[in-house]
């Protein structure tokens, strides 16, 4: 044990240290205050503040495009903000409740009824009208996915589509045809049955189930239902399904589950990237999954990796293009003209649109896709060409945005499957539990 | 038992379980060395190749702000919080230990009491108070607070130890004609000495790892600290970054380790002393 | 070990003089301005940032507030339906309970247990007292969550050596009966602050006595029973309250190591994280405002308790004495 040393010191030193200590900290601190601090930055020009969620890929080419737009717009500023999704939502949410969003911010799908149902966006309908938010080459069906009451909140910047990851040589040796955008939910569990009936080994010792189990996935869920004729929302305001549905749903996956022929709980829950999904761990020949991530499935797993088509009930295609994300614009901003015209070049703009690439999935503004789509390569092509196919084929609308409390609705949705996959709930009961939690959450 | 056994066995006990105790730390460090395949796959803990280029990733920081610039950040902020702490709790802690005045008790147990309320449901109040400020964005929110004293516990803990200082000190003191101010400054200050070293040993550590209140307060890139980048890190979906990650968490943890082997004699002498002066 | 004896938490700060009430009058006198002085930071910052808060945040607790619209009044309702109606409510509280009774006296007795070993060591002390220590330094950063979660996973180490001597459990994160587990086996690793205070009563017990009870022909086991376990109880007792009243609001790891949501299945669902999970996912700020104001009324009772308890249990050395 040191001894303990309780003789005084002589105070000049502390007393100096500490003076200087907190001299050199007030600078220090002092300093983002006066160079960062929001709203004018002095002068003429304006100062925009853009926050966005996502990578350091997506973040070095939205710095780029923005650079771009400060070039062209002399005496505009724009001081970008990014964080991880997660914190993302509980950060806008804060800035919401205390003081405003930023005057430009990425925003999701989930977010919109509540962000604009309360003010905290501005309507963008006049600037969409008289033309600083350009929409000519975005589909109408796609932007009513921005709108709230009818009036359009936010622009989607992307559009994702739901798919099938699988392994073709698995599926080739299980001798299953090659999925097709009108295979239907029973031919995919046939197709599972057949894989964990061929007795191939994974990594650990298991065998080889036919797919992930997509029970507690609410976008699952989202496709069977659209499939069958549904939707989970009935407008904005009222749940689209009843508990007949929800449980006859979760019995086909509980169901399957039980038989060995989808991932087991376990594998399921601990879930949570393409590295420990159930394909990824070899434990299963396929994974629902978006188009998006797709490419990190075929450089994990190899050649024989093929993104398919999502099942149909009776060749009835229960996919959509849902907006990967969206862009509004801050109630309180300062500055909405130069707000929309930002929103607008990253929509819009031929040379942002190269910068920005599929970083956020493919482009809503067709002709820049299209651009865009002759620079992809491998995975990102294939993902592409999934896209145009399934549009050929023939998909639904998108409906609008869906109401606030889905956020909450959707953590219920995978609670209340892992109770039923560890058996601590039937079907019946948890698809009872979840719609009472879920109209709790829709309450007025 | 035979003396040799008496003589070993402790010596066993404590290094067999400081292998179980380190094997996670050592986990980090070689899993922070491995190529991106190896980190899914293999289950050795040695590295079947070593891939330093994980580093070299991970020192190049994220989103254009670079690690230097990271760690810059949150040492500044750990250390205003260090300076803050230590300067205002012992101020009021001197007052609770060793002052009389009204309401002392009420205050006293109001100030427990924001020990045991969960902080998630004062944080919006709070971002309110700051935003109107002007000062989100800026340092301040994560500073401020701790030259006023509203971390409890440290309050607290100074307390405790200011407690356990002879009384006779001030009876002295008061005789020579010295006021609170001096004794405060000149005696009870300096005797305080292992209990401000733990504070700031704490307050070092739990700021650096405060990832919550940096989150909500800073938004400019070249405002982040090394915890927020860590946390950006982790989000990278695709395979490559699992290496690169683990060398910043590795990075992420440095200056908290280097920084307990300089004061870590000072830590036990204060913890061990602050709440048991006999 | 006078800092100890405090027999109530609100009056810990009572100065050890006892004297005469006249003259104590008049010291409340002379040091009235004083001691606001030195409270000056203090009290704005109990003011403006925790008074306020806290204040605002107990009126949230009797409305309706979604964190975007006003908050509406409704009285009792959030904590009529949080006790009445809200399984997942009384889930948070089971698994919340069945952390702190797992986790505390499992820490406890590991940081008693390394104490002792620590003091029975003739050399090395200083160097397994910090490697000891490390944990706890880190514990609290992500890196160690994201580490944690590796181990715990299935095909991690921890199900790969377990299934090796004969228990297969599989990965402890995905399984909803397991989780919570991981979580204590997080924080009873960081067992270094309350090691390092233990050592340090260990270390003020007497030598002699330890001697006079050998000559008595008492075994190590009835050493510690009769000289180690009440000299070290004050010691003991601190410990227990500080971590108690901690693991009642555990957050961080279960937040990092379920990813946020308390899963699977609510097995990681403690209080704190139910608690976030209504104020910000759901936004139910009002529902989440009220649970907050029943921790702190049960830590506040739980603490209370304790110290009623320990007049039976913890012995003072220097009681009645000065």
């Amino acid at each position: 044990m040191p001894r303990p040393r309780n003789g005084r010191r002589p105070h000049p030193t502390r007393r100096t240290v500490l003076a200087a200590a907190a001299a050199g900290l007030g600078t220090a601190l002092a300093a983002p205050l006066s160079a960062c601090s929001p709203g004018n930055g002095g002068g003429r020009g304006a100062v925009l503040t853009f926050s966005w969620w996502g990578n350091d890929d997506r973040a070095a080419r939205t710095e780029k495009a923005v650079r771009l737009f400060e070039r062209e717009h002399p005496g505009v500023t724009v001081r970008v903000s990014n964080a991880e999704f997660g914190s993302y939502l509980q950060k806008l949410t804060t800035q919401a409740a205390g003081g405003g969003i930023p005057d430009v911010a990425q925003l999701d799908y989930r977010q919109i009824s509540q962000y604009a149902g309360s003010g905290a966006l501005l309507p963008l309908g006049g600037a969409v009208r008289d033309k600083t938010i350009r929409t000519a080459e975005m589909d109408g069906e796609f932007l009513r996915t921005g709108t709230f009451d009818d009036e359009q909140y936010a622009l989607p910047m992307g559009r994702g589509i739901t798919g099938y990851a699988y392994d073709s040589a698995v599926y080739g040796k299980a001798g299953i045809p090659t999925p097709r955008p009108s295979w239907t939910w029973s031919d995919w569990a046939d197709a599972n049955r057949r894989i964990a009936a061929l007795g191939l080994k994974s990594p650990d010792g298991r065998t080889v189930t036919g797919s992930n189990d997509g029970g507690g996935n609410e976008d699952v869920f989202e496709n069977w239902l659209r499939s069958r004729g549904g939707s989970l929302y009935d407008g904005q305001t009222r749940l689209g399904y009843t508990e007949d549905d929800l449980t006859e749903f979760w019995t086909f996956c509980d169901r399957l589950r039980k038989e060995g022929a989808i991932a087991a709980a376990r594998d399921t829950t601990q879930a949570n990237s393409t590295e420990t999904s159930p394909m990824g761990r070899g434990l299963a020949a396929a994974d629902y999954t978006w188009d998006a991530p797709y490419p990190g499935y075929s450089d994990l797993l190899g050649a024989s990796t093929r993104f398919g088509p999502v099942p149909t009930a009776g060749g009835r295609a229960g996919t959509y293009f849902k907006p990967s994300m969206l862009l509004g614009v801050g109630a309180h901003t300062r500055h909405p003209e130069e707000a929309a015209r930002l929103v607008d070049f990253l929509l819009n703009d031929q040379r942002a649109g190269d910068i920005l690439g599929f970083t956020r999935s493919t482009p809503g503004n067709r002709a820049i896709a299209a651009r865009v789509a002759t620079t992809l390569t491998d995975a990102e092509r294939e993902i592409y060409r999934y896209a145009e196919a399934m549009e050929e084929y023939g998909l639904d609308a998108p409906p609008a945005a869906p109401p606030r409390g889905d956020l909450a609705i959707q953590t219920a949705f995978k609670r209340n499957y892992e109770r039923v996959m560890f058996g601590l709930a039937t079907p019946r009961h948890a698809a009872r539990e979840l719609i009472d939690a879920a109209n709790r959450e829709l309450r007025p | 038992m035979t003396i040799a056994a008496k003589r070993w066995l402790p010596h066993t006990v404590a290094a067999a379980g400081l292998l179980v105790l380190l094997y996670p730390l050592a986990w980090l460090v070689a899993t922070s060395l491995k190529p991106a395949d190896e980190v899914v796959t293999s289950l050795d803990l040695w590295p079947g190749r070593f891939e330093w280029s994980n580093y070299t990733t991970a020192l190049e920081g994220v989103s254009g702000v670079s690690v230097t610039r990271l760690l810059g950040n949150s040492m500044l902020i750990a250390v205003g919080a260090v300076i803050g702490n230590v300067v205002s709790c012992s101020l009021a802690a001197y007052a609770f230990a060793r002052l009389r005045f009204r309401m002392r008790k009420a205050m006293f147990a109001f100030m427990i009491a924001t020990l045991m309320l969960p902080h998630h449901v004062v944080l919006i109040p709070q971002y309110i108070v700051f935003n109107q400020l002007g000062m989100v964005d800026t340092y301040w929110p994560l500073v401020l607070p701790k030259f006023l004293a509203t971390e409890a516990f440290f309050v607290f803990l100074v307390v405790q130890f200011m407690r356990g200082l002879p009384r006779e000190l001030e009876e002295s003191a008061r005789i020579d004609g010295c006021g609170p101010f001096r004794t405060y400054w000149e005696i009870i200050l300096p005797l305080s000495r292992p209990a401000l070293i733990t504070t700031a040993i704490f307050t070092f550590i739990w700021t650096w790892n405060d990832f919550f209140t940096q989150m909500i307060y800073l938004f400019a890139p070249e405002n982040a600290t090394i915890t927020l980048a860590l946390r950006s890190f982790v989000d990278q979906s695709s395979t490559s970054a699992f290496g690169p990650m683990f060398a910043m968490s590795v990075i992420s943890v440095l200056p908290i380790v280097l920084f307990f082997f300089v004061f870590q004699r000072y830590l036990v002498q204060g913890m061990a002393t602050s709440g048991l002066k006999g | 070990m006078s800092a100890l004896s405090t027999k109530d938490p609100a009056g810990a700060a009572r100065p050890a003089d006892r004297r005469p009430p006249a003259r104590a009058r008049r010291r409340t006198r002379e040091q009235q301005w004083p001691a606001y002085v030195f409270l000056t930071p203090w009290m704005i910052g109990a003011g403006v940032l925790t008074l306020g808060p806290m204040a605002v945040s107990l009126y949230l607790s009797f409305t309706d507030y979604n964190l975007f619209d006003p908050p509406r009044w409704i009285g009792l309702r959030n904590y009529t339906e949080m006790l009445t109606e809200d399984p997942r409510y009384w889930r948070s509280v089971g698994t919340t309970l069945l952390f702190v009774v797992v986790a505390v006296p499992l820490k406890l007795a590991l940081a008693l247990g390394a104490a002792m070993l620590l003091k029975n060591l003739s050399r090395g002390r200083a160097f397994y007292r910090s490697a000891f220590y490390a944990p706890s330094l880190l514990g609290a950063s992500m890196s160690i969550a994201l580490v944690w979660k590796a181990l715990f996973n299935d095909g991690g180490t921890v199900a790969d050596v377990l299934g090796a001597v004969g228990i297969p459990t599989g990965g402890w994160v995905g399984n909803p009966d397991l989780a919570v587990y991981a979580v204590v086996l997080l924080t009873v690793w960081q067992f270094g602050a309350p090691m390092v205070i233990f050592l340090a009563g260990l270390q003020q017990i007497p030598p002699d006595l330890y001697e006079a009870s050998a000559l008595d022909g008492a075994g190590p086991w009835r050493r510690f029973r009769s000289i180690t376990v009440p000299m070290l109880s004050p010691v003991v007792f601190f410990n227990l309250v500080l971590e108690t009243i901690q693991s009642f609001q555990v957050f961080t790891p279960a937040f990092a190591i379920s990813g946020g949501d308390g899963g699977p299945a609510d097995g990681t669902m403690f209080y704190t994280l139910y608690l976030y999970e209504r104020g910000f996912t759901a936004s139910h700020m009002g529902y989440a405002a009220a649970m907050a104001w029943l921790l702190l009324l049960a830590i506040g009772v739980i603490t209370v308790i304790l110290f009623r308890t320990s007049r039976s249990w913890v012995f003072y050395a220097d009681e009645g004495g000065r």
